[in-house]
């Protein structure tokens, strides 16, 4: 779409009357142009105040709770799956010998797989897209930890084969690091033996690195208290 | 290792003071909103209260506006926030304020909605309302609702044409081929009097703006 295009829609664009196609044509259009990018901020402040002027009713006291509750259960996760670290041992082995091979013939071997690796779908389709990408995380410990994403689609996932219990007391903790900033992806224990998958979904494009720390059990910390021992650049 | 950046970048504490900082130094109002959508996007979950509390009655009272129904209003407006949650991270200060970040994200979630509400009640768009002038009635109800003075006069000052289209469109969330469908009116004619309406609204609502014509 020219600017000429996305220029005469941004009216429209900004009152939210643009069918899906449209929409998706000036968003793309807006990501690169300063112009529209200014025009359209005035524009929102506009609609901005025909949404304020509308009779103000309080809303019920169970909203509150509800959002509050709704947001407790994605805090720490990015979407970490309950129950991801077990009973995956056949699959995620599968999965390593897959991701030794990654690059060659991965989405042959991937579209053969997948079938039979019904619990592991989502990965597996992860890593069959063209546009999925893997690398290695490196650190101060020893370890065969891969963080395998599509971009594209914003999943990913952390595949942890072999790494050093952290201990009773702790944790380790998946970090996204936005710019200056980490944000946490979840915790993780390794299953002795057993390798582990944490799926998780996110705006790859948000992130950097990703690096993997050891907090206090069982639920980590928001922000990370401790030198990363592992890290991956995105 | 080239980790050396991030390495001490990670070491820094957590940092729940920086929005007191900025109030002590005269920050303005919308600062302090846009370091709360900041902090959101770093997961603080008590900043994230802290605009619940702010937004709540806005967010609820445009989706109800909408929607015209009190559970789905709530129903809404719990995803509204849990979309402000997760993308708080979009939120640029330099394009726009917090305010009009947020009550853009509620209506075109509220939008959203109510166009689900409408393919499932396959509501007859082209064909109805024959009588009534295709918006008349929406437009009539839409203005009734407005009790912020300010809007209602600059909405005043555009053509009544202008204004029909500009209020199915927001108050309504019907699309511009929609708006010309039910008006049975071509659809370039929707998009110019959409356009001509909101540059009109710009100059009288946003303030500091000159004129540009
Ligand atoms: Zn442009």
């Amino acid at each position: 779409m020219t600017h000429e295009q996305a220029s005469e829609l941004l009216a429209a664009f900004a009152l939210h009357a643009l069918d899906r196609d449209e929409t998706r044509a000036v968003s793309a259009h807006m990501r690169s142009c300063a112009e529209c990018q200014l025009e359209l901020a005035l524009l929102q402040e506009v609609t901005g105040q025909l949404g304020s002027a509308v009779r103000q009713v309080s809303p019920p006291p169970g909203l509150r709770e509800a959002v509050l509750a709704g947001i407790q259960k994605r805090q720490n996760v990015i979407q970490l799956q309950r129950g991801w670290a077990v009973s995956l041992a056949a699959a995620a082995a599968l999965l390593l010998l897959v991701l030794a091979a990654l690059g060659v013939s991965l989405s042959r071997q991937l579209t053969a797989l997948s079938a039979r690796l019904t619990a592991q779908e989502q990965v597996l389709a992860l890593l069959a897209a063209p546009t999925a990408r893997s690398v290695s995380l490196t650190g101060s410990v020893t370890a065969a930890v891969r963080f395998v994403y599509d971009p594209d689609r914003g999943r990913g996932a952390l595949v942890v084969s072999d790494l050093r219990d952290p201990g009773r007391e702790f944790v380790y903790q998946l970090w996204l690091i936005a710019g200056t900033q980490p944000e946490s992806a979840g915790v993780f224990r390794p299953a002795p033996g057993q390798p582990i998958v944490l799926p998780l979904a996110a705006d790859f494009s948000r992130y950097q690195a990703v690096a993997i720390s050891v907090e206090r059990a069982p639920s980590g910390a928001p922000q990370p208290t401790t030198t990363p021992v592992l890290l991956g650049k995105l | 290792m080239r980790t050396g950046a991030s390495l001490a970048v990670v070491e820094r504490p957590f940092r729940p003071r920086a929005v007191e900082w900025e109030m002590e130094r005269g920050a303005t109002q919308a600062d302090h909103e846009a370091t709360l959508l900041a902090q959101i996007a770093r997961r603080d979950a008590t900043a994230f209260e802290t605009l619940y509390d702010r937004y709540s009655r806005a967010v609820y009272s445009l989706a109800l506006r909408l929607l015209g129904n009190p559970q789905a209003a709530q129903e809404v407006a719990q995803e509204i926030f849990l979309h402000i949650w997760r993308g708080a991270g979009e939120f640029i200060p330099t394009r726009g304020s917090a305010r009009s970040w947020v009550l853009s994200l509620a209506h075109h979630r509220t939008v959203d909605a109510l166009r689900r509400q409408r393919v499932r009640a396959v509501e007859p768009l082209a064909e109805g309302d024959l009588g009534a002038g295709g918006g008349a009635d929406v437009v009539d109800q839409a203005l009734r609702g407005i009790e912020g003075a300010t809007v209602r006069s600059a909405l005043m000052t555009l053509s009544p044409e202008q204004r029909e289209a500009i209020v199915l469109a927001y108050y309504g969330g019907y699309t511009q081929q929609e708006i010309a469908n039910r008006l049975r009116i071509p659809l370039g004619t929707v998009k110019t009097r959409i356009r001509d309406g909101m540059q009109r609204l710009r100059v009288q609502l946003v303030h500091g703006e000159e004129e540009r014509r």
